[in-house]
């Protein structure tokens, strides 16, 4: 198969971008799309014509999160519940155009090419996304007993590999269903009640900080998320925050 | 984390605002239209005009009509400033536009709001800037404002023509309480000969009027496509925002704000229809 | 000589001895203390965590854009732990009988005891993190079996227990960043291992120089103690189970520092990854183990079924039920299509070899649900492996619902790794080695689910104990300065190295020398090696390298983001790194485990020991660029268990 390709190039962060187009021929259908950016890597490097496409991919089994590339006007590519590193080149027609884009956001500066930095995420993780527990001391772990029902719940919503898609397909680039999916697994679960307030309180507060938009409910963020995470998680979020405002605060003496 | 920084109002608490806001709109909706029905009922519009009475001088509906207002004004204000501050956060767009399969409502959430807000202008200019006695319209007002009570007083000649002039049209509803269809230059007439007399807009008559006219049926017919799609994804999106969504009742939202969209599109749909088509 | 520092005292007290006779530091003067934890997977995140929250300062490295990335991530089927939640005789002591047998009798006795001992504590830690793990209707915690035991002792997470055992660590690790014990630096790579004399004149492991991914530039870092947690080696051999950025760096850096490298021959192969397609293939995807559980492997018992499979004249189903060969029932009855990796491994290859295999190359075989879907239905098999299926689907394009799946074997894990003693610590003071990054518990192979316990296993509850026993006699040593000459000659040679690269400009990319290298290792250092092929592959290796060094080109600036660069220093490394993988694997003339030499085998073709003069770990020690490494051999004393022949059969 051959592809021509409309990628776009930017040195650092300052630096001015632009689309710089290349053709790669000769793609066999059961190449991976990283694999055919290798090829046309390889390419690049022997005809010394410019420096390879930088594009982030560590796992290429789609559960690192690492890549992420905005392809033809979809995060992720043309296909459902799929990372970048498991879009197949037999999704394409012989002959394609491919527009091959980075992540798009405030929250997330370009570091070169195709790759952006995420680090936002872990802030917000940082904030509050987990149980404050230290090492050793605890109970059994039988000892609460979890409903099935939440537990498979709470897997549901931590599935999130933090690829970022949600941003880059939200119009609004609001990371609320990374927030989301993260409050939900850990407010459905009996070890994660004791903060289940301090929690989100501290994690929407970090985002809002982190320049991320608001959610307008559009749901752009579930139909690419490569773990296809539920708009209800959201909805949790929501749920959560309120419970939090009306919680009020323990005022010390 | 001190607190202070998180009494700062977040974007969750503002899209909470917003949806608490549109959500007394959506239920105000639900009476207005369920009110614009009476127009189509065959009294000659005794009905109609009784309610619009009533919601004219109760105490209440005036407190419920001001807070109203500011629900109004404070949705679209908050929402517009959330619309503005998403904007910012892609400075750089994407050069393909987006083929992410979702609906299409959300996207259009601020251009349909825009849109409503010029109709409602419009509207308002119609029917409740009458009420405000900024534009002239149609008024009605109580037969029992004119019985004179001081026999030495005076009635221009004027006056009792008009008045006689109404009567013998058959301006009256049927139990003779009300004289309808009065013009403003019938009213000014009246107004100055008995200055106690309340007149009301008559929006029944009002309606009917405009309602006759083909261009204006259609603009109200695209206007409340537009409010359709408007609260097509305003319903469920109130839901969502409130996190009142779950995988057991999110497809039940679904339908309930499918059926809330039709029966309001339809309800406020039938009445300039039924009149233009004079049933 | 090697001192194992293993305590004294029946096996069973050990570490209770050590705990409660090592040094501690007191909470005062864990501020003073530095610690530089490499990588954060498992492993790295965990200790770091664990290591901050104690109260030391702790700054941590990866080379991805978050920790979250690590590639234990990618840990699909579970971790094993001897709670015997399911009464079914599991206990410590059989869990540390599994794991030595299932490392063919060359793992230290304590080390895996002392995991079996703590590996109920994980599951503990990682419940009360919020670890999703799957559970039954009663709201208790569910078990699944795993290859190698006869027991259900693991504990999963739908097909994504790695991602969530890690990203429980990571919000561990999250937690301390917030708290400010804990520095993150991401996207930066260590280049170099930092070594400073104290006033003994003992030289210690005191600091590192990274790379700055973003910027290319460098920069340093000091510590009381370092600790290097980053994975294992498999990308030796370019096509793994491992991330594209896994590589063994770091640990080549400290063996090149003095560090020994222990039992490099000792790979992993794992039975069911998705067949080889093509040679633009930049990496292979596992399919879990646990599909070993319900899943049966066969192939056709006729050689012209196989070759019509092959020409795609024929497809699996239409091969009847008596023209199937379930190899692995036939071979070994008592665990069936649940015998360790290695064992898994070598049936396929050799069935492949003999001419059944079948897929477009003939090297596959058929994992077969059909009897799953038939005794469970449709809707069990999905639950309980659906993402494993969908997975396979998205690469393979084939339903596995209806045709049975083709797997291969593909390398996978590196038992071996820098030799640590008892207290995890290498042979260079101050410098610790935790998860796979280390040789330390599995012997000549790892059983499954094993791996996730060894990391967290080394991360909560090992190294936060023997750290402060190294760390109790630093504490008058204060903060260590990085304006110091030994800084400066480091960043020099990496600077110098780099600058090498660069200027070859030669007209060959690095993937081109990493697929020769892999193609080597595969063929002649792969699942079954003698003295011919090992021989054979040092001399192409340094062919290979000497072609690498001549005419590679690395392309861009030194400082600047460039992964070339990156890929280029890794390759470099591992040209040394799989010289030393041939020469042990030359070297232990017997077969054990991962490491099979077909000159050692039973009469049915199994591996067959040599106790008597191999019944030890082989410890090399760098004595420069091409020169021959020295071997150290730490005899290992089984004074516990009762040493046998690996059994499958019955």
């Amino acid at each position: 198969m051959n592809f021509t390709l409309h990628i776009w190039r930017q040195e650092n962060a300052q630096a001015q971008g632009r689309f710089e187009t290349y053709k790669v021929s000769g793609i066999s259908p059961e190449c991976s799309f990283l694999e055919m950016l290798d090829i046309l890597n390889e390419q690049l490097i022997n005809d010394n014509i410019a420096h390879p496409v930088c594009f982030d991919n560590d796992c290429r089994e789609g559960i690192c999160g690492m890549c992420g590339l905005y392809i033809n006007g979809r995060p992720h590519g043309n296909d459902d519940g799929i990372t970048t590193c498991q879009l197949h080149m037999r999704k394409f027609n012989d002959g394609d155009e491919i527009w091959i884009e980075p992540w798009r956001a405030k929250a997330f500066p370009i570091v070169r090419d195709l790759v952006v930095d995420r680090s936002a995420f872990d802030k917000i993780i940082q904030a509050g996304g987990y149980i404050s527990v230290t090492t050793g001391g605890v109970p059994d772990a039988n000892a609460t007993p979890v409903p099935k029902r939440l537990a498979d719940m709470a897997m549901d919503a931590a599935e999130c590999i933090g690829c970022g898609a949600c941003v880059a397909a939200c119009k609004n680039a609001s990371a609320m269903l990374f927030v989301g999916a993260k409050v939900a697994h850990l407010a459905m679960l009996p070890q994660g009640q004791a903060e289940a307030h301090e929690r989100v309180k501290k994690m929407v507060c970090r985002m809002d900080e982190l320049g991320f938009g608001s959610c307008t409910n559009t749901y752009a963020c579930e139909a690419e998320c490569p773990k296809q995470i539920k708009r209800q998680n959201i909805a949790r979020l929501n749920r959560e925050w309120i419970k939090q405002l009306f919680a009020g605060n323990h005022k010390p003496e | 984390m001190d607190n202070n920084k998180i009494i700062k109002i977040s974007s969750i608490t503002k899209k909470l605002l917003v949806a608490l806001f549109a959500s007394f709109l959506l239920i105000f909706l639900l009476f207005h239209m369920t009110a614009n029905l009476f127009i189509l009922a065959k009294d000659g519009g005794d009905a109609y005009s009784a309610f619009c009475h009533f919601m004219g001088t109760n105490v209440f509906v005036k407190v419920f009509e001001v807070v109203l207002f500011g629900c109004l004004i404070l949705h679209l204000c908050l929402a517009s400033y959330l619309w503005f501050q998403n904007r910012r956060n892609r400075p750089v767009g994407y050069h393909k536009p987006s083929r992410t399969k979702t609906g299409k409502g959300s996207k259009l959430m601020m251009i349909t709001g825009s849109l409503l807000l010029v109709c409602l202008i419009f509207h308002f200019y119609d029917f409740y800037f009458v009420k405000l006695n900024f534009v002239k319209g149609t008024y009605m007002v109580k037969t029992e404002d004119f019985m004179v009570s001081d026999p030495s007083m005076e009635v221009s000649e004027e006056a009792q023509q008009t008045f006689m002039q109404l009567i013998n049209e058959g301006k009256t509803s049927k139990d003779m309480q009300w004289i309808r269809e009065i013009s403003d230059e019938q009213r000014d007439v009246l107004q100055a000969a008995f200055p106690e007399a309340e007149f009301e807009p008559d929006f029944y008559h009002m309606a009917r009027q405009k309602f006759s006219v083909w261009h204006i049926v259609l603009c109200y017919l695209l206007f409340f496509a537009v409010v359709g799609i408007h609260i097509r994804h305003g319903f469920q999106s109130a839901f969502q925002t409130f996190g009142l969504n779950h995988y057991k009742y999110s497809r039940l939202i679904e339908i309930l704000g499918v059926v809330y969209t039709w029966v309001v599109i339809l309800g406020f749909a039938i009445v300039p229809l039924g009149v233009f088509l004079g049933l | 000589m090697l001192d194992s520092k293993i305590p004294a005292g029946p096996l069973s007290e050990k570490w209770t001895n050590y705990k409660t006779s090592q040094k501690l530091v007191n909470p005062a003067n864990k501020r003073k203390l530095d610690i530089i934890v490499v990588g954060t997977g498992l492993a790295g995140a965990s200790a770091a965590a664990s290591l901050g929250a104690l109260g030391f300062n702790v700054d941590i490295f990866c080379i991805q854009d978050s920790p979250r990335r690590a590639h234990s991530i990618a840990a699909q089927g579970g971790i094993n732990a001897a709670k015997n939640y399911q009464n079914d005789g599991d206990s410590v002591e059989r869990l540390f009988r599994d794991t030595i047998k299932g490392g063919d009798y060359r793992a230290r006795e304590a080390n895996v005891y002392r995991l079996a001992e703590v590996s109920g504590d994980i599951i503990d830690q990682c419940v009360a993190q919020g670890v999703p793990f799957a559970r039954d209707y009663s709201g208790l915690l569910d078990n699944r079996s795993f290859g190698g035991a006869q027991v259900s002792r693991t504990f999963y997470a739908r097909g994504q227990t790695g991602q969530q055992l890690l990203l429980g660590a990571y919000g561990a690790l999250s937690r301390e960043i917030e708290r400010g014990s804990v520095r993150l630096h991401q996207r930066c790579e260590m280049e170099e291992l930092v070594l400073l004399k104290d006033k003994d004149g003992k030289e210690r492991a005191r600091g590192i120089i990274v790379r700055n991914l973003v910027s290319g530039k460098l920069e340093r870092y000091s510590a009381h103690a370092v600790v290097l947690a980053t994975g294992g080696y498999g990308n030796v051999y370019f096509l793994s189970t491992n991330a594209m950025n896994s590589n063994g760096s770091a640990a080549w850096i400290c063996h090149r520092k003095g560090a020994y490298f222990a039992n490099p021959c000792y790979v992993q192969i794992h039975p069911t990854c998705i067949p080889v397609h093509g040679d633009y293939q930049s990496k292979l995807t596992l399919m879990s183990e646990s599909l070993r559980n319900d899943g049966r492997i066969w192939v056709p018992k006729k050689k012209e079924d196989a070759e019509a499979l092959r020409a795609g004249k024929m497809k699996a189903n239409d091969i009847a039920e008596e023209d199937r060969d379930y190899y692995l029932e036939r071979r070994y009855p008592a665990f069936g299509n649940l015998v360790p990796r290695d064992v898994a491994s070598r049936a396929a290859k050799e069935r492949c070899d003999a001419g059944y295999g079948v897929g477009s190359t003939g090297l596959a075989v058929f994992l077969d649900f059909s009897d799953a879907i038939k005794r469970l239905g449709k809707n069990v098999v999905e639950q309980k492996y659906g993402n494993l299926f969908q997975m396979y689907q998205k690469i393979v394009d084939e339903n596995p619902y209806e045709t049975p799946m083709m797997i291969y074997p593909a390398v996978h894990y590196t038992m071996g790794g820098l030799w640590v003693d008892y207290e995890l610590q290498t042979t260079i003071p101050g410098l610790f080695a935790a998860g796979e990054a280390n040789f330390s518990d599995h012997g000549a192979n790892r059983l499954g689910a094993s791996a996730l316990m060894q990391g967290l296993a080394d991360g909560y509850f090992v190294l936060p104990y023997t750290l402060q026993n190294y760390l109790a006699d630093q504490i008058t040593v204060g903060h260590i300065p990085t304006d110091t000459p030994e800084f400066d000659e480091a960043e020099k040679s990496v600077r110098q190295r780099e600058e090498r690269l660069m200027n070859i400009k030669g007209d060959k990319t690095v993937d081109h020398f990493h697929k020769a290298l892999g193609r080597i290792m595969w063929e002649l250092v792969g699942m079954s090696r003698n003295e011919a092929s090992l021989t054979k592959a040092l001399t192409m290796i340094d062919e290979l390298e000497k072609d690498f060094w001549q005419h590679v080109r690395v392309p861009g600036n030194i400082e600047s983001f460039n992964p070339e660069m990156e890929k280029a220093m890794r390759l470099a490394d591992y040209f040394e790194l799989a010289h030393l993988i041939t020469t042990d694997a030359l070297h232990r003339k017997e077969s054990c485990g991962g490491h099979f030499r077909t000159e050692s085998q039973t009469e049915d073709g199994e591996t067959k020991r040599d106790d008597e003069n191999f019944m030890y770990v082989a410890a090399w020690q760098y004595q420069g660029y091409k020169q021959p490494e020295t071997l150290h051999k730490e005899p290992l004393n089984y004074e516990h268990i009762k040493i046998a022949t690996r059994n499958y059969k019955n």
